[in-house]
């Protein structure tokens, strides 16, 4: 089994990355589960058709309230099956303001584990929608227990989601040394500034030691399949953006190198980087 | 680079450093066991519950009359936040028969953001008894650090607004944070103390304290410190917030002739005492004279050598003057277990005063010991369990274990403080340099 995570600064287009890619590997007959890692629970809004999913850390509780155990959820409870005949799970967690979301994530992935989720749907690619920045110990747990193998970053040409997915690279390297987690690319899902980012990411994921794996223009065709609640492959599949995913998908599936990245250590140097490419465009 | 090539090694760690202190929640809960009637409710998981067991001891609790009660985090409440689990076990407490409930938080709960001081604002209108949160996660400090923050939160919510001054009254504060095992004894000498001058006790911050005596603590015309390792805030607190200004600040605690004469001295001067303050002085000494004639210890045998001294601020400090002055021995070495502002003035002042230029370690932990032992080469150390095993090796011949930070069991309160502690710390002294010649090997090699 593959097990890839989608991490990038909040906002990116993480979801609609992973959520057409998952559409995209199915599409090729692979069986894919999506799992969203974000309290907000909204990454697999669009492969479930707009809605939102029950989350495992729900179900966990309702069963903990009651003196069980996670052994004693019912896999169908929690696994959500599209449509499209992906699985989806949003592992879920706490009201804004109180508990740990990044613990909840471990939690529910744990369950997921413990439950033999994987096993029991013959799962052959599974990609965890991580949320947002790396912004605690929590939130690299994915990477730190070796759920994901296989790390994307996804950025624009902001300066300040080239920032972020650096600063996760560098999580990736920290976590990497320890296990058997490296990255493996970098997606630009651009923010119309094709020009400047056809440059500067190339350059970034240069930098970091990686591969540049696709570019994902900004296009009305993946805005309106959002809107719709379906993926590109399904809501145009004829189009320019389905074949991109499909590009995407293939790019990953034939993938097999991960690297310890080699971060930006200053601020400074980030910003000389990227200024170099402003003025060349 | 590819993944796996170059794996880093995870730094081992060299040495041992492990603190004598414990968290701050420990401090925080022997602060709150000390209040008579009131029930204490850990919100933490199990594993730090250990630390009120701990307390408990500490404060000598009597389990007929002291509750303890723990939400017993688990993952959920850490992931969920536990503010919910906290609510429903306080309304669970509801019908305790207690005149206050402290709520203690422990590092868990304080990092997932719950919020206690909210939830006891919320449900204090629906109880008998009074709330009291007292925000002590483990990470904010040691336990002496945990003894400050649950005075403040005591004095601020408890202490009602200075009513009349009781004339030659006084707010005794933080005696248990002192590490003498049997520090009750050295309360109970102050009390008498005291009693014998006609100073009236308002209340004690904290052993035995009923609420009633917390509320009216304002009410002391001074407040007498009763250790150098924490309540200072309090005091200070009580000096700006109530007008109680602070007796025996800045001289070291009764320990040894010397203190105990000054300390007393200076409490008569206060009181218009002097005549007692003589007095006691005058049949102290006697009495400490006439058993020491009577008893013979080989305190004489110790004449000049090189001796350490490793406890808190609030023992060790007496100690250097009573080592000198009444061992007749040398310190060579001086680690402190805190090291803050107060703690060093204090000591810098006392080894001025004594001419005394020894090493000094503040804050120090297990290793720092070894090391400093291992350089200044003691023959006795004047310490706890933990340096006759961490003096292994040195050619230290005695430890005499004065202090035990670690939970010991003791039928019998023995005081540091006054004339009887003197004789009592004699006696350590005597033991050790007794068992000393009675180790195992020289044992064997007699019998056989
Ligand atoms: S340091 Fe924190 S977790 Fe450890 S015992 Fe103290 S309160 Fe509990």
């Amino acid at each position: 089994m593959k097990q890839i995570a989608i991490y990038g600064k909040g906002g990116i287009g993480k979801s609609t990355i992973a959520s057409n890619l998952s559409a995209a590997l199915n599409e090729m007959g692979q069986t894919v589960m999506q799992v969203g890692c974000d309290p907000k629970r909204d990454s697999t809004r669009i492969l479930a058709g707009g809605r939102f999913i029950p989350a495992v850390l729900e179900e966990h509780r309702e069963k903990l309230r009651v003196g069980k155990d996670e052994y004693a959820i019912d896999l169908d409870r929690i696994v959500y099956r599209s449509p499209g005949g992906i699985y989806l799970v949003e592992a879920g967690g706490p009201e804004p303001g109180v508990g740990c979301a990044g613990r909840g994530v471990l939690t529910a992935l744990q369950i997921l584990k413990d439950l033999d989720a994987f096993e029991t749907y013959g799962i052959d690619v599974a990609i965890y929608d991580v949320l947002g920045d790396v912004v605690c110990g929590g939130f690299s747990m994915p990477i730190r227990e070796g759920f994901a193998r296989e790390i994307y970053l996804v950025c624009s040409g902001g300066f300040m989601s080239i920032y972020a997915a650096n600063n996760i690279a560098r999580a990736v390297q920290r976590l990497g040394l320890r296990g058997d987690t490296g990255l493996a690319g970098i997606v630009c899902n651009s923010n119309g500034d094709e020009a400047l980012e056809r440059a500067v990411i190339p350059a970034f994921a240069q930098r970091l030691g990686t591969a540049f794996v696709q570019f994902v223009p900004r296009s009305p065709v993946i805005q309106a399949g959002e809107m719709e609640g379906r993926a590109v492959v399904e809501y145009a599949p004829d189009s320019r953006e389905a074949e991109i995913f499909r590009n995407l998908a293939r790019a990953i599936l034939a993938n097999d190198t991960r690297v310890i990245p080699t971060p930006i250590a200053e601020l400074a140097e980030l910003e000389t980087m990227y200024r170099e490419h402003l003025v060349k465009k | 680079m590819e993944h796996g090539r170059s794996r880093r090694k995870t730094p081992e760690p060299e040495k041992c450093r492990d603190p004598y202190l414990r968290c701050a929640f420990h401090g925080a809960a022997q602060t709150a066991l000390g209040v008579a009637g009131s029930a204490l409710l850990a919100h933490s998981p199990q594993g730090c519950e250990y630390l009120v067991n701990n307390a408990f001891a500490w404060q000598a609790c009597d389990y007929m009359e002291v509750i303890t009660l723990c939400t017993k985090l688990c993952v959920d409440e850490i992931v969920h936040g536990g503010e919910e689990l906290l609510e429903r076990t306080i309304l669970e407490a509801k019908d305790l028969p207690i005149s206050a409930l402290f709520v203690l938080s422990a590092c868990g709960p304080e990092i997932v953001g719950d919020d206690i001081v909210a939830v006891c604002e919320t449900l204090q209108p629906e109880l008998k008894f009074r709330l009291i949160p007292i925000e002590c996660a483990g990470f904010r400090g040691s336990q002496y650090d945990g003894i400050d923050i649950a005075l403040d939160a005591m004095l601020k919510h408890l202490v009602n607004r200075s009513g009349e001054k009781i004339p030659n009254s006084v707010c005794l504060i933080a005696p248990h944070a002192n590490a003498n095992p049997t520090w009750i004894a050295d309360l109970d000498w102050v009390k008498g103390v005291l009693a014998q001058m006609g100073i009236r006790v308002v209340a004690t911050l904290t052993h035995r304290t009923p609420l009633a005596e917390l509320e009216h603590a304002a009410s002391a015309e001074a407040s007498l410190l009763l250790s150098h390792d924490a309540g200072q805030k309090a005091a200070d607190h009580l000096s700006a917030a109530h007008g109680i200004e602070q007796v025996c600040g800045g001289i070291p605690l009764p320990i040894g002739m010397t203190n105990t004469e000054r300390w007393l001295t200076a409490l008569g001067e206060r009181f218009d005492a002097q005549k007692t303050a003589e007095s006691m002085v005058v049949e102290g000494e006697r009495m400490a004279m006439a058993t020491c004639r009577r008893k013979w210890p080989m305190a004489r045998f110790f004449y000049r050598t090189p001796a350490a001294i490793v406890a808190d601020a609030t023992v060790g400090i007496p100690l250097v003057r009573f080592v000198t002055e009444d061992m007749e021995m040398t310190p060579d070495l001086v680690a402190l277990y805190t090291s803050q502002r107060s703690v060093r003035d204090l000591l810098e002042r006392e080894l001025d005063d004594l001419d005394l230029a020894p090493t000094v370690v503040y804050g120090t932990d297990v290793y720092r010991t070894r090391q400093a032992l291992a350089e200044t080469k003691p023959k006795v150390v004047f310490g706890s369990t933990i340096e006759r095993h961490a003096s292994e090796g040195l050619g230290v011949s005695h430890v005499v274990e004065v202090v035990k930070m670690m939970r010991q069991f003791r039928m019998i309160d023995r005081e540091y403080f006054g004339y009887t502690g003197i004789l009592d710390l004699f006696e350590c002294v005597q033991n050790e340099w007794t068992m000393a010649w009675r180790s195992r090997e020289k044992r064997y090699e007699a019998r056989w």
